[in-house]
């Protein structure tokens, strides 16, 4: 098989024509089924992305002979589980998928998931159509482990934007703001408590909340810590500038209630059209769209996020997909993570809304260019976006208890405390926490 | 001549002869009052379940109206359809009904012996033992049997389940059956014991047999409480060995507003247990004030 | 009968080992899956034991560290604000209702099982559609509120709010149970101090006050012991409904002990929590046994 790609592999180089190349690699037909009758479980994190999976999970079963055990469950859930179960040793799934932004580390300094780049390098375990290298910058940044392993793959890179209710614009006679302070007065020109209209929402539940900040503090070319990791930028004047505005946009412009929002609240309220702006991640979109379930199906906009004083960013969160170094059909669960990842997949996951790709060809998709189901604007957003982006969270291992303290910061502001000694307070707070966390 | 009239007046629960007028106002206020507080008492229980049948029997436009809407127009029943398409409701029943009965088979095989023990003994020393079951913080345990039962290898199964929910049950039979054993006449197993009978023939064939309502009761409130249980099931159950209050969690960290669904598998969850009660509310009011005077 | 039961007692002298080895499985298996646990918590909570990293013994450092914690200390404080409330109002209203329930009237077995449905219900279950029904704008209760004239309420959304919220639910669910072991006590009580009383000329009210109360003391505080023991517990209802927020106005110990455990996976320290938390609980149910058992010997 080797001696007739390579023999193939000369030839192409010789006519270099994309469309041989192609038939030639099918002709060398990678052996998708070389793991049939196997069983995998795979453990997924409710989401689009997951939908997305099970979806065509006939597809993959089709195609490999793999019989595929695969269960959704919510984030509150799924995410301690796996850590517990992956720190025990027994994990019982054989793939997981798990964000980036939460699991990185903790997974990546227990060497908890089987490293990829073997995997990778493989000809007989990758199919030449993967093509690692078309992942973008930006993902293969968040797959990659400070040492330098790749233990996991990513599926879907979640940039966020601002959505906003054309017709409330219409009617407020408001166009798209460019900048954090032109949303702060649009909001708050859109806001008419008496009819029950307000200018913008977004999270305001502890922990949830906290990437709403750090899109705000991504516009002032800041994120919340080092590029080391090793010290906090919580209590800078930026960082406490994003604390005062997304304490007045909570507070003055939101509905009564966005304390306890979370991701789920916030769409309701969007789709029940009675708010003007919503800022939140791209993958949620697709209900807002439906009219089955949504209001303002007809009138759903897609704004980039708008710049700040210093800087045009906007935060990116990348799901992955991982084996547990102990699972015991390894071989079967790489196929999986790599048709999961594959670029037909990918197409699959836009086309449906699901989040933006971590793949660069996914945007020169002819198909996907011309009539994608949510329109230009959407399209439009997502690829600007996707240039603009930047980490949300920082890269530590106690992520969780720092979204917990700072979410906790945010939640009190809403209620009327003071960013700065709320900001410093959590400063204080998590200090210990990074350093102890650094030592191990 | 007058206290014998007095007496059986008021063992009648009537005042004397003579009062008559003023009596029969104070009467009429005292009974109105009790009817109302009543109706005050018993609204808010009424009016929840009432609202809870009502958001489950509801469209999503329905639902998500305002003013709300009481009476659905039309009435579905795709919720409950959507509960068990979607989710493996069925598979979760299941598991409940496999892990609280086989929780409150085992809490009876230990605890009823256990309480007849304590109850003769007059031990109260056990008394607190079972007690501090009671305190303690189901975390304080749950996290140490977590990792034991994950190096075993049996977080797949029913078993962690079961053995933590014996935890609830245990405390629960024991507690009731001291009370109803307590309460029972020594006579006949006295004489039983001079028949010549061992002490456990005795308490199998006389004390038993007695306690039935006892057990009934014990029976009853240890199956309830096993089927509520959210926290170990929580921790412990895997993909395929949920119970029915994980899943019905689960079901709400999800979905955006989707109150009809939500509301029909909180009814299916519950349901059981309402029922049980419904149809045996006098067993379960009897064990409950029984238990109480011998706590 | 005093000299009967004395005779028999001698003669079940002999029985009181025999009769003690009813009770040992069920002891050894409480003893199994919770000793065994115990001591491991115990093991923990001196240890610095992060799931993702090495463990290493550090002494009493965790327990320290909880004495000067902000948001461990703040929790206690709310855990008791929160029991409090949830023991004073079941035990006062479960009172008023054990009173009516004792009394006939036409319908009250019904009456009765409607009344103790909300604590048979999976608190679960209940906890989603309390949620739903909180809801600021979609919410029933809202809606109930201003069509009578009221304000709106936040509910749960307020850290103002939240907590006696909570207890509004907590009482709802828990009333029953109150209910239920007074009223035992009330229809074991003996007819000839009311009968008495009457013939003195006392009023309703009184006899309540001087009769009843005294006489059912012991029950009223089995049930309010019961009451703080599963309100400082309460798990279910606050993670359902508000996971401890908004931010942290409605963590207590218990939610913070699960978010330590499952959250950050500070195993050590939240074994350390487990302990500072049971001990709290055993004190607070000792006291109170110990002031009924002085009202008996009154």
């Amino acid at each position: 098989m080797i001696r007739r790609r390579s023999l193939l592999a000369a030839s192409t180089v010789l006519l270099a024509a994309p469309a041989i190349v192609r038939r030639a690699g099918a002709q060398a037909a990678f052996n998708w089924q070389q793991f049939k009758g196997q069983t995998i479980t795979v453990s997924l994190t409710k989401s689009p992305r997951a939908d997305n999976l099970q979806a065509h999970e006939k597809e993959f079963e089709a195609l490999t002979g793999i019989n595929v055990l695969s269960e959704q469950m919510p984030e509150q859930q799924q995410r301690p589980k796996m850590v517990m179960e992956l720190a025990s040793g027994r994990p019982s799934f054989d793939v997981t998928h798990f964000s980036l932004h939460v699991s990185k580390r903790v997974v990546g300094v227990g060497h908890w998931l089987e490293d990829m780049r073997p995997y990778l390098a493989d000809p007989k375990l990758t199919s030449p159509e993967y093509d690692w290298a078309d992942m973008s910058a930006g993902a293969l940044r968040a797959a990659t482990q400070p040492d330098g392993r790749i233990d996991s793959l990513p599926v879907e890179s979640d940039v966020w934007l601002v959505y906003y209710n054309k017709q409330i614009f219409a009617d407020g006679g408001v166009s798209f703001p460019k900048t954090f302070d032109e949303m702060l007065a649009t909001a708050r020109k859109l806001t008419d408590p008496a009819k029950g209209v307000y200018g913008f929402v977004a999270r305001g539940v502890k922990n949830a909340n906290v990437p709403v900040w750090t899109s705000l503090l991504l516009g002032q070319d800041q994120e919340t810590v080092t590029p080391d990791g090793k010290t906090l930028l919580t209590d800078t004047p930026a960082a406490i500038w994003a604390g005062e505005m997304y304490k007045s946009l909570l507070r003055e412009t939101a509905p009564p209630g966005v304390v306890g929002f979370n991701w789920n609240e916030c769409q309701t309220s969007f789709m029940q059209g009675k708010v003007g702006m919503w800022l939140d991640g791209v993958g949620f979109a697709p209900p807002l769209l439906d009219p089955k379930v949504s209001k303002i199906a007809d009138h759903v906009g897609f704004g980039v996020m708008p710049a700040g004083p210093r800087a045009h960013n906007c935060p990116v969160f990348t799901d992955a997909i991982g084996i547990p170094a102990r699972s015991k059909v390894k071989g079967p669960a790489y196929l999986y993570c790599q048709w999961a990842t594959s670029k037909q997949m990918a197409l699959n996951l836009v086309n449906m809304g699901g989040g933006a790709s971590p793949r660069q060809s996914t945007y020169k998709d002819p198909t996907l260019m011309k009539n994608n189901p949510f329109g230009q604007e959407w399209l439009a957003t997502l690829l600007t976006s996707l240039t603009i982006a930047r980490a949300g969270l920082p890269e530590i291992v106690p992520v969780t208890e720092f979204r917990d303290v700072f979410g906790i910061a945010l939640t009190n502001m809403i209620g009327g405390a003071d960013p700065a000694t709320e900001l410093r307070k959590a400063t204080a707070t998590f200090r210990p926490v990074l350093e102890s966390s650094l030592k191990t | 001549m007058a206290p014998p009239p007095v007496k059986a007046a008021v063992t009648r629960g009537e005042r004397p002869p003579g009062r008559r007028h003023r009596y029969r106002f104070r009467r009429w206020i005292d009974q109105a009052g009790l009817y109302v507080s009543v109706l005050i008492l018993v609204s808010p229980s009424i009016l929840f379940f009432l609202w809870m049948i009502s958001l489950s029997l509801k469209t999503e436009l329905d639902n998500t109206a305002y003013p709300p809407v009481l009476i659905p127009h039309p009435p579905t029943l795709d919720n409950f359809i959507q509960v068990f398409a979607k989710n493996d409701f069925l598979t979760y029943t299941i598991n409940s009904v496999i892990v609280s009965f086989s929780a409150t088979g085992l809490a009876l095989l230990f605890g009823v012996p256990a309480g007849y023990g304590i109850a003769k003994t007059n031990a109260t020393k056990a008394a607190v033992l079972i007690l501090i079951a009671r305190v303690t913080p189901g975390l304080s345990y749950l996290i140490p049997l977590f990792l034991l039962f994950q190096w075993l290898g049996m977080l797949g199964t029913l078993y962690p389940l079961v053995i933590t929910h014996l935890v609830i049950t245990v405390p629960i039979v024991v507690w009731i059956m001291i009370g109803y054993f307590e309460g029972l006449p020594v006579a006949l197993e006295e004489s039983a014991l001079v028949d010549g009978a061992t002490i456990w023939q005795a308490f199998r064939y006389v004390a038993v047999p007695l306690a039935r309502p006892g057990i009934v009761v014990a029976t009853i409130l240890s199956f309830i409480f096993s089927w509520n249980n959210f926290i170990f099931g929580v921790v412990l159950a895997g993909r395929t060995t949920r119970t029915l209050p994980v899943a019905v969690y689960n079901v709400l960290t999800f979905e955006q507003i989707s109150w009809g669904p939500l509301a029909a598998a909180a009814l299916v969850v519950t349901a059981p247990v309402l029922l049980l009660t419904l149809f045996m509310q006098k067993e379960i009011v009897a064990g409950l004030t029984a238990g109480g005077v011998k706590a | 009968m005093a000299g009967g039961l004395l005779a028999l007692r001698r003669r079940k002298h002999t029985y009181v080992r025999r009769y003690w080895m009813f009770a040992v499985p069920a002891a050894l298996l409480v003893a199994a899956v919770i000793v065994f646990p115990w001591l491991f918590t115990l093991f923990m909570s001196v240890h610095d034991w992060k799931v993702s990293g090495n463990t290493y013994y550090v002494g009493l450092t965790n327990y320290v560290h909880l004495m000067h914690d902000d948001r461990f200390l703040w929790a206690v404080v709310r855990t008791l604000y929160f029991t409090t409330a949830a023991v004073v109002l079941p035990v006062g209203i479960g009172l008023w209702a054990a009173v009516c329930f004792a009394r006939r009237f036409p319908l009250r077995g019904a009456a009765r099982t409607v009344f103790i449905l909300p604590m048979m219900a999976t608190p679960v279950a209940i906890a989603l559609v309390w949620t739903m029904m909180f809801h600021p704008q979609l919410g029933v209760l809202n809606y109930i509120l201003t069509s009578v004239g009221l304000p709106p309420s936040s509910w749960v959304y307020s850290s103002d709010t939240v907590i006696p919220t909570l207890v509004m639910v907590e009482t709802w669910q828990w009333t029953p149970l109150v209910m239920l072991i007074v009223l035992g006590g009330i229809s074991s009580l003996p007819v000839d101090p009311y009968e008495a009383a009457e013939i003195d000329g006392a009023s309703g009210w009184q006899m309540f006050r001087f009769i009843t109360v005294p006489l059912i003391w012991p029950f009223i505080v089995v049930a309010a012991v019961m009451r703080i023991i599963d309100a400082l517990k309460a798990f279910d209802t606050i993670f359902v409904i508000t996971n401890g927020g908004p931010g942290t106005s409605s963590e207590t110990i218990n939610m913070l002990l699960y978010q330590t455990a499952f959250g950050y996976y500070d195993l050590g320290y939240a074994s350390a929590m487990v302990v500072v938390f049971f001990v709290l609980i055993m004190v607070l149910s000792l006291v109170l046994l110990g002031t009924r058992q002085q009202e008996l010997t009154l």
